[in-house]
């Protein structure tokens, strides 16, 4: 399969939004089950030992006008969760059997409570990922509440989870997250073979495929584009920041592109490659997602950093390891954490000498040339002003 | 010496430069073509229009060391790099009128100043808002109502004696003003120059809100419109208002040349930057 191929079959994906894959995957088997799960982070891992089929719930993007999902929330509050009660309302999810919301931010918290209102018929799991990192403390906790999922998710697919499960879908994901690191190191590394439009698309794929199906979509294309004679442009090589969690549209990473920026780093997506090394697949199995969770040295605004001093450090990082020039600071209207952490994360750059700029999106941005001069004259100041 | 082009893909037509750029005043322009984009594929007027320019500046399309684009840089898959329209018109405005510290961009969608430095650095600026009546396709639009050429626009402008005035606000408004005159029987120079001075009034408030004085380079398609330049020398005098307009044979280049120098600029940056060997 060519890249061309394998990008039209992601985009068809994005846009499904009445999950008719969700639903024909359910259809091929017996008491199928599919499990939404809300970003930032949740322990795929779980939802595919019980025999389900993880499905992000990325909101609707520019495609659904929202009427109802509006009148749950206040003005201040940000897109997706509106578009999610949307979706919801609408019947959109209706290929959902239950959803997991991670501990992200209040908003997502309290969209967990309006779920279990509106949808007292589908599972609704909040989940409170340890702030503590001690492993006597916050480990212990952690451990407890995977089990807990895991029995909520028993009790939605009618059958036991064992050991057994969890190692084989912990050996899946972590193939997962190999191939998708490959993705981003190669990006970083030529970024014109890999356009942040095709790698976005290959990542939200992963939102509605099985885990095994999504592997062999990343080898092939990581195989295809090789083997691509694509052009390479004086471009500014760039890392995005604060997309973490509501998504913005494919139309915005496209302006940005298009605006002469290559994008050699940045935190969509984050499910798809949280942690470092791979989850041990030896030994209690949520003992090892625990741990994996605990060591991690993954840095976002919703995840709470004990050290002050280390805050921005990892942005840094990605800024020096990427041979980047500059960062994009883009962040979902009212996105508390994204918003809140931007000051200390500029006071950082500004420390280090690193170029910035800031922008505000939501999910349905169509106003997009406001975001085009502002990365294009970005771009031009870095290729045009910097000492490099 | 650095052989680049500039490709300035707007939304009526694409232009081309081809330039010689040795640094500071050793630059000169090669050859240019215009090519409208009416009725045609977007890709093929881009290729037409480059193709032209080459040939007008005599140069194989191999030597060029740097294609710079500015405008709808997708249009263009042969690009070296892209500039944003500001950028490239502030250093093509630069160019053309060298005692220049702002350009003032006025082309089909949008009029726009920029204020810059000596080496064409971007400072400030401004820019019409969604309304199309500081615009070019505006006055298209009119020239179409009254069944007169784009080129005699400005020379009729210049013939008024008693202009109209319009709507300052609204194209649309602007339109149906144009249409009432007609039925009124007022001359068409007289409607021309009263849509002249109500464009000319938006786009000296641009300039006063940039804190620009002194000499701007004006860029883009309209700046070849006679009639228009005229009618905003007239509303700054009256306003008292110290604007030198200098309009240049050139200046619907103005993007592409921009976007020439500046490539040639990064060619040779990318050179002293990459490992030799």
């Amino acid at each position: 399969m060519g890249v061309e191929a394998i990008i039209g079959r992601c985009q068809g994906l994005l846009e499904d939004l009445d999950l008719a894959c969700v639903s024909e995957w359910k259809a091929a088997g017996e008491g199928r089950k599919a499990i939404g799960f809300l970003p930032v982070y949740v322990p795929r891992e779980l939802i595919h030992a019980a025999g389900a089929l993880p499905v992000g719930i990325l909101g609707a993007g520019e495609e659904l006008e929202i009427v109802r999902g509006d009148a749950c929330f206040q003005s201040y509050i940000c897109h997706i969760p509106r578009s999610t009660v949307e979706l919801g309302l609408r019947g959109k999810l209706d290929a959902l059997d239950g959803a997991l919301f991670p501990s992200t931010c209040d908003v997502i918290r309290n969209l967990s409570g309006i779920w279990q209102l509106m949808f007292p018929e589908k599972e609704a799991i909040y989940f409170d990922v340890p702030q503590n990192l001690d492993p006597q403390v916050g480990g212990v906790f952690y451990r407890g509440l995977l089990a807990e999922i895991v029995t909520r998710l028993q009790r939605v697919v009618g059958r036991d989870v064992g050991a057994d499960d969890l190692r084989a879908a912990i050996s899946a994901y972590n193939a997962s997250r190999r191939l998708v690191r490959e993705l981003y190191d190669l990006r970083a590394a030529e970024p014109w073979r890999v356009p942040t439009s095709e790698a976005y698309l290959l990542l939200r794929a992963g939102m509605r495929l099985p885990v095994e199906e999504h592997n062999e979509l990343l080898a092939n294309y990581l195989t295809a584009v090789r083997d691509e004679d694509r052009a390479l442009r004086d471009n500014a090589r760039i890392v995005i920041t604060g997309t973490f969690c509501e998504q913005p549209s494919l139309d915005l990473i496209r302006t940005l592109e298009h605006a002469g920026c290559y994008v050699v780093d940045d935190d969509l997506m984050l499910v798809t490659r949280w942690y470092g090394p791979d989850i041990r697949t030896d030994g209690d199995p949520l003992d090892a997602i625990a741990e994996a969770w605990m060591s991690a040295d993954d840095e976002t605004p919703c995840r709470y950093v004990a050290d002050g001093t280390r805050k921005g450090q990892q942005l840094v990082d990605s800024v020096r390891r990427c041979g980047a020039e500059g960062v994009i600071f883009a962040a979902p209207s009212f996105c508390d954490p994204a918003l809140l952490d931007r000051p200390m994360l500029q006071a950082v750059l500004e420390e280090e000498g690193i170029a910035y700029t800031s922008f505000k999106y939501s999910e349905n941005t169509a106003q997009l040339q406001p975001i085009r001069e502002q990365a294009g004259t970005f771009a031009d100041t870095i290729k045009l002003w910097s000492d490099a | 010496m650095t052989l680049s082009a500039g490709v300035d893909v707007g939304s009526n037509s694409v232009k081309a430069a081809l330039v010689d750029d040795g640094g500071a005043d050793a630059r000169r322009l090669l050859g240019s073509a215009v090519q409208r984009i009416r009725g045609m594929d977007l890709a093929d007027a881009v290729e037409e229009c480059y193709e032209a320019a080459l040939a007008a500046a005599g140069v194989e399309r191999e030597a060029v060391d740097y294609v710079a684009t500015t405008g709808e840089s997708e249009s263009v898959p042969f690009r070296t790099g892209h500039f944003y329209s500001m950028t490239a018109h502030a250093r093509g405005g630069l160019f053309l009128v060298p005692d220049a510290r702002a350009a003032l961009d006025i082309g089909a969608l949008h009029g726009r100043v920029i204020r810059m430095d000596e080496r064409g650095k971007v400072l400030d600026y401004r820019m019409t808002s969604q309304c199309a009546s500081g615009s070019g396709q505006f006055l298209e639009s009119i020239s179409r109502y009254l069944g007169v050429a784009l080129d005699e626009i400005g020379e009729l402008s210049r013939r008024a004696d008693d202009p109209e005035a319009v709507s300052s606000i609204c194209a649309v408004l602007a339109e149906t003003d144009v249409i009432n005159m007609v039925s009124r029987g007022i001359s068409t120079p007289n409607i021309l120059k009263g849509i002249h001075l109500s464009m000319a009034g938006r786009l000296i408030k641009l300039i006063k809100a940039a804190r620009i004085e002194g000499v701007v380079a004006v860029t883009g398609g309209l700046a070849a419109d006679e009639g228009l330049i005229a009618a905003m020398t007239e509303a700054a005098a009256e306003r008292e208002f110290p604007l030198d307009l200098r309009p240049h044979p050139e200046s619907a280049l103005a993007g592409a040349i921009g976007a020439a120098i500046w490539g040639a600029f990064r060619h040779r940056k990318l050179s002293r930057l990459a490992p030799a060997g």
